[in-house]
């Protein structure tokens, strides 16, 4: 396939691992925290973490933008999704997060009108296709998925479309960074920084990572070659005692991002205060909501919600496994009571969770 | 978007780089791997046959170069 194949070349695969084979210093562990659960994906199900010396350690981030989403947000979805003249619609991954009261595709099973959507666009559709349903589209995701709820909201205030409105839980990739650099004990020297956020954002909001906490930083592409590249250019720095933001995804990110993606992002969204998020607890200024002057598309301004806080299972570790300070087979329920087919942590549910990811391709190597 | 089915529609977790069919208004049908999809392509305009766009959640975020 175009633009894929290029990039899982076994030879040059092996020449990569050469390479980082000789840059790792014998002894000393280099850890590297993959932000996105892009990445954590491609490294479990290409085997990439295989390919690398010992003294190379991933650790997987919080990128995963449905594991972050706290139970008391799944909760007030349902709300939503139970309200007779709602015809709620998500992406699939959510359908099966549990929040304090099950999940949504448990209410749907009970009769609540739950659908699953590729884009809210798909969502603006139903809308005008369904004038006398209230469709509210369950936005969630960091700078990647935000502009097309964004794009969406104004399509469909020119369009004048009413019965469309999107309960916002888009979150930003900066604030959790700096929570997880500032958590106390956690040993971390580089980061693989996200490459589709990056595309929107461009490379400048991770210049504070490099500034004030001394870590290099590649922004990288999310093929096995891209994650090794990145490795090699990680290591490079730290040999060299440069710290840097260095691009290896120079083929779509730019150092200012998309200027017009962020400009539909201003125009529909502000930053919240504050903001839960799962395993990390409350980040200030880390999550967007939909601006006043949209208030009619904003479903939290039209709809009633419980906004109940919920605490986590006690089984659960994800938190722990959201900041690296476990690995999911380290966690009591891992494999055993949570699985894919019935999870109790977020992390297990989401093909890009931490969990998931291991369990699916990874499991094997190690005895659970 | 869907053309990736084994992966998260969240996040698009390998680039969707799609080839552009055709144009219509702020949509644009894309081709990648055989199969077509629908996307806004108000954010990359302007966009002409031929271009390869990053696709997700039905919206291109860049143009590939």
């Amino acid at each position: 396939m175009k633009y894929v194949d290029e990039f899982r070349d076994g030879e040059l695969a092996q020449k990569l691992a050469r390479e980082i084979e000789a840059l790792a210093e014998p002894g000393r562990e280099v850890k590297i925290m993959e932000v996105c659960g892009g990445h954590t994906h491609a490294i479990y199900k290409h085997g990439v973490e295989h390919l690398v010396p010992d003294e190379v350690d991933f650790v997987h981030g919080p990128g995963c933008p449905v594991c972050v989403i706290p139970m008391g947000r799944v909760d007030d979805a349902i709300a939503l999704a139970e309200r007779p003249e709602v015809m709620f619609t998500t992406f699939g991954d959510m359908l099966r997060v549990p929040g304090g009261r099950g999940s949504l595709l448990e209410a749907k099973a009970r009769g609540a009108d739950v659908r699953m959507v590729y884009s809210p666009l798909d969502a603006l559709e139903l809308a005008r296709r369904n004038p006398d349903r209230e469709v509210v589209f369950f936005a969630i995701g960091f700078e990647t998925t935000a502009p097309a709820t964004a794009l969406t909201l104004l399509r469909a205030r020119a369009e004048g479309v009413r019965n469309f409105s999107a309960f916002c839980n888009h979150v930003t990739i900066g604030p959790p960074l700096r929570a997880i650099l500032d958590s106390p004990g956690l040993r971390l020297d580089a980061f693989i920084a996200p490459g589709h956020v990056s595309t929107v954002i461009g490379t400048r909001p991770y210049d504070f990572i490099v500034e004030e906490y001394g870590r290099p930083v590649v922004v990288t592409a999310f093929e096995p070659l891209d994650i090794l590249q990145a490795v090699v250019m990680l290591l490079r720095q730290l040999r060299e005692g440069r710290c840097e933001v260095e691009n290896q995804y120079t083929r779509v990110v730019r150092r200012d991002g998309n200027p017009r993606a962020l400009a539909a992002l201003e125009e529909t969204m502000e930053l919240r205060d504050t903001f839960e998020w799962r395993g990390l607890g409350w980040i200030e200024r880390s999550a967007l909501r939909i601006r006043p002057e949209l208030a009619d598309w904003d479903a939290e301004a039209r709809f009633e919600l419980p906004g109940d806080r919920v605490e986590d299972p006690k089984a659960c570790q994800c938190g722990e496994v959201l900041i690296g300070a476990i690995k999911p087979w380290e966690c009591k329920v891992f494999g055993t009571a949570c699985t894919p087919e019935r999870p109790i942590g977020t992390c297990m549910v989401s093909s890009e969770g931490a969990c998931a990811a291991y369990y699916n391709y990874g499991r094997l190597a190690v005895p659970v | 978007m869907s053309l990736e089915p084994e992966h998260c529609v969240t996040c698009s977790d390998e680039a969707v780089a799609a080839t552009v069919v055709a144009v219509e208004g702020p949509n644009a049908t894309v081709e990648a791997d055989g199969r077509r999809e629908r996307v806004g392509i108000e954010l990359v305009e302007p966009v002409e046959p031929g271009d390869v766009l990053l696709c997700h959640a039905g919206i291109a975020l860049e143009k590939l170069r």
